[in-house]
């Protein structure tokens, strides 16, 4: 980690420590400062800002097997589907307990994944990805024909979640559920990869026929940063069918899963804070663009073209896509290590 | 210097004095206090896979929300306020519309199709805020809570065109066989439902259900498949887009002319004919709740009127009448609940009770059937009417045939 000049680490724990000067954790304590009061002012905000949150979730589970791993992914959103259905089935037609149907949602989206990561050990980079594409289309599928249990293309209806007697219909209370699962979510993925597997996983990705010749078993660690990005996944999908009140396969298309792709690589392919930037930069374009935009250019006195405004929203955010992967293609992720560059040597430049 | 900056700030002295004269003066002259709006939220599809339909629904919307408000004064003197939302066709921005309505205190919102009303009744329902969709599949109304469809759904549209089919076109002996081709959603499986539960009944011989995405490009397989099955008619419940391959890869196969075709009201509107050419569906048979645009009824010349002079290409097109008509209903259900509750007391729930629930034999301006409610049933309208593509004009060949309540439950 780059520190300011003069910042000595005297114990391993130090070395190791996240968080280490004064700034960091006056920036950490602003944070949940800002985080924790956000219900009192963030209004209509906080519904989007749930929907990012739990995005920021499975963003993170992929960029550990992308980022990380080095496995490209083109199936996610039928893991998150995986993740709802086994939540909502566990709780609406068992009758079970929210955090058991968030956990069992990680673990079966988990197991999933690692079934159709098998071809993994065979196959890579576009392979890999029409493979990934396939466990998509076959998820939904089966979401459709499995009308008794599933619903269907009608649906199921899910209740909100409740822990213990505490039910979390609102969107203020399930803020801190999302908040604090998606910390929890971060803080796991940056320390997974300073662990032995977390450094496994970064070595496969570099070179996988060198990380083997080194004794790295490639068929298990990847299976496990299948399970991990999965199982990430498989949560993000429980709080969305919790968050949303009720699920069908239109709510995981093929496109969510392209749009994965796009969100850690403009955050930044392989850094904890990618994913976290990268959905809330998708995330603020697209719902800004919904709720705002759109609406105004409507209402307004100008004498626009019928279906302007509405034709507005698509292009602006395709160009915005377009434009960043031009000027900042390393992500928004390497754009912040330069501010902290800067920033720790202002008022020099060098 | 000194003489030129006290002339400035004595210049400018009294420009603040004679601003706050005037603002004095216009503070006190009396003018009649206006009234607290009605709020209520609408959403449509302007953008993504329906956007055909979706666009010229969303203008329709808020044409006749600008009518009211400028040309008949709102309601009492409210005028309506509209937090008008493109869902994109997409379930979850669908999902944090709702919530800014329910979150904004809107006392009503509608809806265009059936899948983005699935996605939003969720959150609607748990806050009991009534809407109701302009196009409605029988999840949205079975079981009855806080959605309502409009006008009859995708199950009643097959359920009319199986008994015109039977009743005016089948002159074969024996049972029709009749093959099924669904929009991947609720859309299709509207049709579904009611197809499994009243072919028998009909005489008709169900034989294939095939599906397809709104993204579809050619539908040649699935149709090449139904070859062999040789099949009477097919029945498509779908939007516009993909209703108009399918037809083209029927053309293409020489399937149709051969076969009747009937088509679900979510894809029978003028944006058909413009995407699969006049010629390739001349004949096809189509269900809608409305009446055409040539239709002489009292509220055509103003809808018309708005059309052409905001959104002339949507002239001609029967989703803008539709929508036309949901404004009109979500006017009438608020004044109802102001003649009933008072203004100042309206809630969501205030609104359901006093106005839409007291809807009765409401005519939309003839526009589209009767809306009423009925205990039970939450479908307003009841009536459809039977359209056939003639010369790229879609002309009725029925009057309005009552679509009786199925019961999927």
């Amino acid at each position: 980690m780059d520190l300011p000049a003069g910042t000595r680490n005297y114990t391993y724990a130090q070395d190791m420590a996240i968080f280490r000067t004064k700034t960091h954790w006056t920036l950490l304590i602003g944070l949940l400062v800002v985080l924790c009061t956000a219900p009192l002012w963030w209004g209509n905000w906080l519904s989007v800002a749930n929907l990012i949150g739990i995005t920021i979730i499975a963003a993170t589970g992929l960029n550990i097997l992308t980022g990380y791993c080095g496995q490209l992914s083109i199936g996610h959103a039928g893991f998150i589907a995986v993740g709802a259905y086994t939540s909502a089935i566990l709780t609406e037609r068992f009758g079970l307990p929210f955090p058991v149907g968030l956990i069992s949602a990680g673990v079966v989206a988990g197991l999933v994944g690692m079934f159709f990561g098998m071809p993994s050990l065979r196959v890579k980079g576009f392979y890999l990805a029409i493979a990934t594409i396939a466990a998509q289309f076959i998820i939904v599928w089966v979401i459709k024909q499995w009308t008794d249990v599933t619903g269907g293309h009608m649906g199921m209806s899910v209740s909100a979640p409740a822990l213990g007697g505490l039910v979390l219909k609102s969107d203020s209370s399930q803020f801190y559920l999302i908040g604090g699962i998606a910390v929890l979510s971060i803080f796991f993925a940056k320390n997974l990869a300073r662990t032995r597997v977390g450094r496994a996983f970064v070595a496969i990705r570099d070179n996988d026929l060198a990380a083997e010749v080194m004794g790295i078993s490639l068929f298990r660690y990847k299976l496990i940063a299948f399970f991990i990005g999965c199982f990430f996944a498989g949560i993000a999908g429980s709080l969305f069918a919790h968050w949303a009140r009720f699920i069908s396969d239109e709510f995981f298309p093929l496109t969510d899963s392209i749009l994965y792709i796009g969100m850690i690589i403009i955050g930044g392919l392989g850094t904890t804070t990618g994913p976290i930037f990268g959905a809330i930069f998708i995330g603020l374009i697209k719902h800004s663009l919904t709720h705002y935009l759109v609406p105004t250019l409507e209402s307004s006195a100008i004498a626009l073209p019928a279906g302007f405004a509405s034709g507005l929203a698509p292009m602006v955010f395709g160009l915005i896509i377009i434009l960043f992967l031009i000027l900042e293609p390393r992500g928004l992720a390497h754009r912040w290590q330069l501010f902290k560059a800067a920033y720790r040597l202002w008022p020099f430049s060098y | 210097m000194r003489k030129k900056t006290i002339r400035v700030l004595s210049g400018l002295m009294c420009l603040v004095l004679v601003a706050t004269l005037l603002g004095a003066c216009t503070s006190t002259t009396e003018e009649p206090e206006a009234k607290a709006p009605l709020k209520i939220g609408m959403s449509t599809p302007s953008t993504g896979v329906a956007a055909e339909k979706g666009a010229p629904m969303g203008h329709a919307n808020l044409d006749c929300i600008k009518y009211v408000n400028e040309e008949l004064g709102g309601i009492d003197g409210h005028k309506i306020e509209v937090l008008w939302l493109d869902n994109g066709y997409d379930a979850s921005k669908s999902v944090t519309i709702i919530k800014r309505f329910v979150n904004e205190d809107c006392l009503l919102f509608t809806a265009a199709s059936s899948g983005q009303m699935t996605a939003m009744m969720g959150i609607a329902n748990e806050n009991e805020l009534s809407g109701f969709a302009a196009f409605s599949s029988p999840n949205l109304t079975q079981p009855p809570q806080h959605i309502y469809g409009q006008t009859p759904d995708y199950g009643d549209d097959w359920a009319a065109f199986a008994k015109y089919y039977m009743d005016n076109i089948w002159k074969g002996s024996g049972k029709p066989k009749m093959a099924l081709h669904l929009l991947d959603n609720s859309t299709g499986a509207g049709a579904k439902m009611a197809a499994e539960a009243g072919a028998e009944e009909l005489g008709i011989e169900l034989v294939a259900i095939k599906e397809h995405s709104a993204t579809t490009t050619s539908e040649i397989a699935s149709l090449t498949t139904l070859l062999k099955e040789e099949i009477d008619v097919l029945y498509i419940s779908s939007t516009p887009a993909p209703t108009a391959i399918v037809i083209k890869s029927a053309v293409e196969l020489g399937m149709y002319p051969g076969i009747t075709i009937g088509c679900g009201h979510a894809g029978f509107t003028k944006a058909l004919v413009d995407l699969a050419g006049a010629d390739i569906v001349d004949g096809v048979y189509g269900v809608y709740p409305t009446v055409g645009w040539e239709d002489d009824v009292p509220a055509m010349a103003k809808m018309t009127e708005y059309c052409q002079e905001y959104h002339p290409g949507d002239y001609g097109n029967m989703d803008y009448i539709i929508s036309w008509a949901q404004s009109l209903i979500a006017v009438e259900i608020l004044r109802l609940a102001v003649e009933n509750a008072g203004a100042d007391n309206l809630t969501p729930q205030v609104v359901e009770e006093q106005g839409l629930k007291k809807l009765k034999n409401f005519d939309v301006g003839g526009l589209h059937g009767p809306v009423t409610y009925v205990p039970g049933d939450n479908r307003l309208s009841k009536s459809v009417r039977v359209f056939q593509i003639q010369d790229g004009v879609l002309e009725p060949i029925t009057g309005w045939v009552e679509a009786p309540f199925i019961n999927y439950e």
